[in-house]
């Protein structure tokens, strides 16, 4: 139980009392995210500003078996940043800042809660850009794509997941209060324009970990140049073997550059029509333009047919800014979402269609996906009305979830107890025992984020 | 309770978080002076949500994230594109909640609401200090077309009030005053949430105004605008208010397309538009005074960052100026920022609320700038007032 009034207090002392609160209004707004995952009530939120304050709240913590949540734009879709039990949230909100843009080595340092748009709105007045693939919208933040490893349909074509390549160094507070940095930042003397250096690559142990191994505080990431040539395209390929083979040209006989997003949607009321969006990259004209005939001459040759370009600006042109329309027909769940080989996004599909639209007569969720650079984030998305159909979509979409992780699918995103956190715990990888052993090292007394990822009981 | 009926509604966020924007603060007025995830839209529907299963009640700590929002629908434009809340609505069911389950308003606003059930206005003056703003001008009862200040621009403005109805009049304009008979609008009585009040003084009003014959209103201020146009339907449960209401901007923007005035006198200054809320994202209004600049000699007119349906409340809004003036203050001084980076060299609106609030926003922010209404730089450049009304130390006749 924790001791409610003595945390405020305690709380207070190491961040403006302004900042920190224990009232139930207060609290209630950060107990759901965009996920259908179930209320879950935090005991305190503190809005931190600095890495001094995070130290001094972790200390509290630790002292009072209290544990610590962390929320960026609070639009996780999988239970990842909603306290499992009562502790201390901490919205970061204010840790926003942009830091340094450095034009000549081009990398960005920003704070966490610094949201995608925030700083592409700064880099394009320099004429660079960073190419953000999530699609989650204005609020969605530069430390909560990369601390969960996010992605999307927007240049994921050309660079995966965030993390993959672009995190340059990190500033993370651990469990135990020490602040530490990953990459040529390791070294002090150096600066920041290197991840992998000075021994193992410390910030991919952070990137995807979803916080429960440390606090981000500060991260610098590989910045471009901007390209203003916008050539979008959209098709409809007749089959999915046919979207298969053009993945595969993608990845294969002409490179990750062709595109900086592709995004497959298969829509329940036509499960047969295979709609690709794609943005093509490139920095000169005629080099976009041969990329652009290279990819319809493909898209010929496999028997699909090209189409009006206006739906791919559209939502290609509103990723950072926000997408219409969300919820006209009720809120989101994304579920049965994973990665795989290009070649099984057949067996997703075959899921989507028999399990899904066949056998339990759901028609509401259509499928998706994103050639990444030589794989397949793919996805199931519906639109349900809460509360009424709650209840049954969750545990439907968790059936689903099951089917399709015992196939070649690995899970994105783990999250707590109404994520996937069961189906990882139950298949006791190594990989597994491995990140046990890593948190039950650095956070001995379950501080950080208790409950996400690994449940409560694996880590006695 | 009333938020039930916007139930629907509160279980369509699907807590995207696009109200709170892409940095932090630089939508949402609430939160940049309350700073809590509960002050944003989002946050208001999870607590509407956890008041209507029963987890949270109305109390009146609550009262300050309730009554602390400007109302200025900022957070609604972006809704727009997902989810299409009226949280304008919502959040006004819930002040009426707080009155209609006697939980205890912010001081501010009672005092406010009582003020001008007693009084008629929110000033509490007298008649003849109400009505001091008309001296030296002519009405005409019985016109037909009434011109309806609005306590503030009764009140707090009287000289550019004054200029406002000698740009109407030149124009060609024979307007009606109801002189001592003029009362507030009612506004604050539905904006603290005393709705049934509000109901009581639209009908009188309205029995007031067919009584004299009244075919048409003016008015300067969004608030008594709408309030005619949008809350007295409502509130009498009317399609249509049985008389047309017209805000100024839409008025003398045809003064100025018909050629009504010759403008002939240069302004010569380098000017922004603050776009009021309740006529921008209210009720899309927002061409008028932009039209107005062109036609108007020697204006540059130059935009703020934050303009249109993404421009930043005055601080004005949501009666929070009687309730929370520090909040109310603290958005006026970052909204006159916006003003000192585009190094215009008059502020103009058109709204007699945010020309107040943005005033007390130049003195918090310590600069030298007036703030003028749109209708003073017609004056202006019709030769009807001197120009001095444009320089930096000009102190009005209010």
């Amino acid at each position: 139980m924790v001791d409610i009034k003595k945390v405020t207090k305690l709380l207070s002392e190491v961040v403006d009392p302004s900042r920190v609160s224990d009232k139930d209004f207060d609290l209630i707004p950060y107990s759901r995210d965009l996920s259908p995952a179930k209320q879950k009530l935090p005991s305190h939120v503190v809005i931190p500003e600095t890495r001094e304050e995070i130290q001094g709240i972790i200390r509290i913590a630790n002292d009072e078996d209290v544990p610590v949540y962390v929320r960026g734009g609070g639009t996780s879709h999988w239970d990842a940043y909603l306290a499992q039990e009562p502790g201390i949230m901490l919205d970061m909100s204010k840790m926003n800042k942009i830091m340094e843009i450095n034009e000549r080595d081009l990398v960005a340092t920003v704070q966490p809660n610094c949201t995608w748009a925030k700083l592409d709105r700064e880099l394009r007045k320099h004429g660079l850009t960073y190419l953000c693939s999530e699609a989650g919208g204005p609020a969605m933040t530069v430390g909560g794509s990369i601390m969960k490893a996010g992605s999307g349909p927007h240049s994921t074509a050309k660079f995966g997941f965030h993390g993959n390549q672009d995190v340059v160094t990190l500033e993370m507070v651990l469990p135990n209060g020490d602040v530490v940095q990953t990459g040529s930042a390791a070294w002090p003397s150096a600066g920041k324009f290197e991840r992998q250096c000075l021994g193992p690559d410390l910030a991919g142990m952070f990137i995807g970990a979803e916080g429960i191994l440390g606090i981000c505080t500060e991260l610098s990431i590989r910045i471009r140049p901007t390209t203003d040539i916008q050539e979008r395209l959209m098709a409809t390929m007749p089959t999915l073997d046919s979207v298969i083979e053009f993945g595969h040209f993608i990845n294969r006989h002409v490179g990750d550059e062709y595109l900086q997003g592709i995004y497959l949607w298969v829509d329940p009321t036509a499960p047969e029509v295979f709609t690709l969006m794609m943005d093509i990259f490139g920095y000169e004209e005629e080099i976009v333009n041969h990329r652009r005939e290279k990819l319809i001459a493909k898209v010929k040759e496999l028997g699909g047919e090209l189409g009006d370009r206006a739906p791919a600006d559209d939502y290609f042109g509103h990723i950072l800014t926000g997408l219409t329309d969300l919820f006209v027909t009720g809120v989101w769940h994304f579920f049965g979402a994973g990665t795989l080989r290009i070649d099984d996004i057949k067996f997703m599909y075959d899921v989507w269609k028999t399990e899904l639209i066949e056998k339990r007569g759901y028609t509401k969720a259509g499928f998706g996906g994103q050639i990444l650079p030589r794989r397949w984030l793919a996805f199931m998305v519906t639109n349900y009305r809460e509360p009424e159909e709650w209840e049954e979509l969750v545990k439907m979409a968790h059936g689903i979830d099951e089917i399709i992780l015992d196939g070649p699918v690995v899970p994105y995103g783990i999250g707590g107890r109404d994520g996937l956190r069961d189906i990882v715990a139950s298949r006791d990888t190594g990989y597994y025992r491995l990140l046990k052993t890593l948190k039950k090292t650095l956070d001995p007394k379950n501080i950080l984020q208790r409950g996400i990822f690994i449940p409560e009981e694996e880590l006695l | 309770m009333r938020i039930e009926q916007y139930k629907d509604m509160i279980y369509a966020c699907g807590r995207c978080n696009y109200c709170k924007g892409i940095d932090f603060n630089d939508r949402c007025p609430e939160i940049f002076t309350q700073v809590w995830e509960s002050s944003t839209a989002r946050g208001r529907m999870a607590i509407a949500r956890g008041i209507l299963e029963g987890q949270l009640e109305y109390t009146e700590e609550l009262a300050e994230r309730i009554f602390g929002c400007f109302m200025c629908a900022r957070c609604q434009e972006e809704c727009k594109k997902a989810a299409q809340i009226d949280v304008i609505a919502i959040t006004k069911a819930m002040r009426a909640d707080f009155v209609d389950k006697d939980i205890k308003i912010p001081e501010g606003g009672e005092q406010m609401a009582e003020t001008t059930l007693s009084s008629g206005n929110i000033f509490a003056d007298t008649p003849s200090i109400h009505n001091h703003w008309s001296e030296g001008l002519e009405f005409t009862e019985g016109s037909g077309t009434l011109f309806f200040p609005g306590c503030l621009a009764s009140h707090r403005f009287k000289e550019k009030t004054n200029i406002l109805v000698q740009v109407l009049q030149a124009a060609g304009y024979t307007l009606d005053f109801l002189g001592d008979d003029q009362i507030c609008c009612g506004t604050p009585l539905w904006v603290t949430g005393k709705v049934e009040k509000a109901k009581q003084w639209a009908s009188d009003y309205l029995v007031k105004l067919q009584a004299r014959g009244v075919k048409e209103i003016i008015t300067p201020c969004p608030s008594c605008f709408r309030a005619f146009d949008e809350e007295y339907p409502e509130l009498l449960g009317l399609d249509k208010f049985p008389i047309t209401v017209r805000h100024t901007s839409e008025v003398l923007e045809k003064i100025v397309v018909e050629k009504k005035l010759k403008f002939t006198v240069p302004i010569n200054k380098k000017v922004t538009y603050h776009d009021p809320c309740e006529i921008g994202r209210y009720r899309d209004i927002y061409d008028p005074a932009r039209k107005i600049f062109e036609a108007l000699p020697g204006v540059e007119f130059v935009e703020m960052t934050r303009n249109r349906e993404n421009a930043f409340c005055c601080g004005g809004g949501g009666a929070v100026k009687t309730m929370f003036e520090d909040h109310s203050n603290t958005v006026a001084k970052e909204r006159i920022q916006d003003f000192i980076l585009t190094e215009a060299d008059l502020m103009t609106t058109i709204c007699p609320a945010c020309e107040l609030n943005l005033t007390h926003g130049t003195y918090a922010a310590n600069i030298e700038a007036r703030v003028l209404d749109v209708a003073e730089l017609m004056a202006v450049a019709a030769g009807l007032v001197d120009k001095e009304i444009l320089d930096d130390d000009y102190f009005p006749n209010d």
